[in-house]
């Protein structure tokens, strides 16, 4: 009995310093700016994420993430919802359909019904995210056991997470590619379990997403 | 006495119980090994496209209309039944619409030459594919559906016949369903259908040919 109170006690600390390091998620922003940048306060952005490929998606969650993040605080932007854009511009902006270069975003605002579109929502930036998150280096194992007496989980779990997003920013009014914006973040998460699982998830996505916010509304905004 | 009798009830009471819990946990084991249903349910918006000056009847075929594609295990074993033709016919009717100057629903050529339309277009769903997760190993759900698009004229005669195809992916989602995540797949592989069909009709070699003879 004493023995295991031991084994409690030594673990606390473990798990304390496991959720020190959980927290602990490296990002790194790259910025790359081709053009001038500004805003007016009639003027919109819109992000859209990049689906062509075939291995994966960009998370319409994650892109709805950084555009809830570019209109808070006090330089706000006004960002329309991806899914309410992509609908009115049916079917412009689908998978299949939609601008993969500047040049094919000109002949597109040759469309009069598209350009019409675009002014009424008063769009001034697209932004094009394309990214995923991955989950490398699984290691570890728990197993868990349940008996007329009760149950209980043991063992250790961990993992590393790198989320990568390019976002693309294009200018509606110059119909042409002003700079991209790499953000990397990566974190390791652990899922020690003594009786209970106790996740520890490294917020790596979330992160990704703040700095990428932030970098963006910056970006727009203009120095 | 009495308390035996007792006893011998209690015991008749748990029995039932058990019998009760034992037929519940088989119907839902056979529940598990049965076939799913999947209703192919999505909202299609109308595309943003300039107008055709022509008038066109559609002819939705029995076919189409109850398309059902049954999806069979690696065992053999029936698994999922996706029925999407009442969703193509909704989004036919969505599309077409905001396509052509004047769209009408027929049940036959005769009620079309009768309307006094430029043209019938009769859809037709020639192949369904879909694609698990468990049997490709990849983390989406894919559905891929090819088409024959047949344009005639109020006579009922050739004008154009083409095959298309449309394309639609969801990711592996945890709380996602299967069934669910198999309809999101048909409806982006419906919206890709209505896109394309929409942007390229009008590029087809022989309906170009046929607009300039109007």
């Amino acid at each position: 009995m004493q023995h295991t109170l031991l084994k409690t006690s030594n673990a606390a600390p473990l798990i304390v310093f496991l959720g020190l390091l959980a927290s602990c998620t490296s990002t790194t922003v790259d910025e790359f700016r081709q053009g001038d940048t500004g805003i007016g306060s009639d003027e919109s952005v819109v992000i859209l994420g990049r689906r062509q490929a075939s291995d994966y998606e960009t998370r319409s969650e994650f892109v709805q993430c950084v555009g809830e993040r570019m209109t808070r605080g006090d330089d706000s932007i006004r960002v329309v919802p991806e899914q309410e854009f992509v609908d009115a511009m049916f079917p412009w902006f689908e998978p299949r359909t939609a601008p993969l270069r500047t040049r094919d975003l000109e002949q597109l605002m040759a469309e009069d019904v598209v350009a019409t579109k675009m002014n009424e929502f008063g769009i001034r930036y697209i932004v094009w995210l394309d990214g995923f998150t991955e989950t490398t280096d699984r290691s570890g194992s728990i197993s868990c056991t349940i008996g007329p007496g009760g149950g209980g989980c043991f063992g250790f779990g961990t993992w590393e997470d790198d989320a990568n997003f390019d976002a693309r920013v294009w200018d509606v009014a110059s119909l042409s590619s002003v700079g991209t914006i790499n953000t990397d973040a990566t974190g390791q998460s652990y899922l020690p379990a003594l009786i209970i699982p106790i996740p520890l998830i490294a917020r790596v996505e979330a992160n990704a997403c703040s700095r990428l916010a932030t970098q963006l509304k910056q970006f727009v905004i203009g120095s | 006495m009495g308390s035996d009798l007792q006893m011998i009830r209690l015991a008749a009471t748990s029995d039932r119980g058990l019998n009760r819990a034992v037929l519940l946990f088989v119907l839902v084991v056979l529940a598990g090994c049965g076939v799913s249903n999947v209703v192919i349910d999505g909202s299609f918006p109308t595309p943003n496209i300039s107008k055709i000056p022509v008038s066109v009847a559609v002819l939705y075929d029995d076919a189409l209309r109850e398309f059902a594609y049954m999806e069979y295990s690696e065992t053999g074993q029936e698994e999922f039944n996706i029925e999407s033709g009442l969703s193509h016919v909704q989004l036919f009717n969505a599309i077409l619409p905001a396509m052509f100057d004047r769209v009408i629903v027929v049940e036959s050529i005769d009620d079309a030459q009768s309307q006094g339309v430029d043209a019938v277009f009769a859809p037709a769903i020639e192949e369904f594919q879909l694609a698990l997760p468990a049997k490709t190993k990849l983390d989406v759900y894919e559905v891929w559906i090819k088409y024959n698009m047949r344009l005639l004229t109020a006579e009922g005669d050739y004008i154009a016949d083409w095959v298309l195809t449309s394309y639609g992916k969801t990711p592996t989602q945890t709380f996602l369903s299967t069934e669910a995540a198999i309809n999101e797949a048909a409806v982006v592989a419906l919206r890709d259908l209505a896109s394309s069909f929409s942007l390229s009709f009008a590029q087809v070699p022989e309906v170009r040919d046929w607009l300039g003879s109007l």
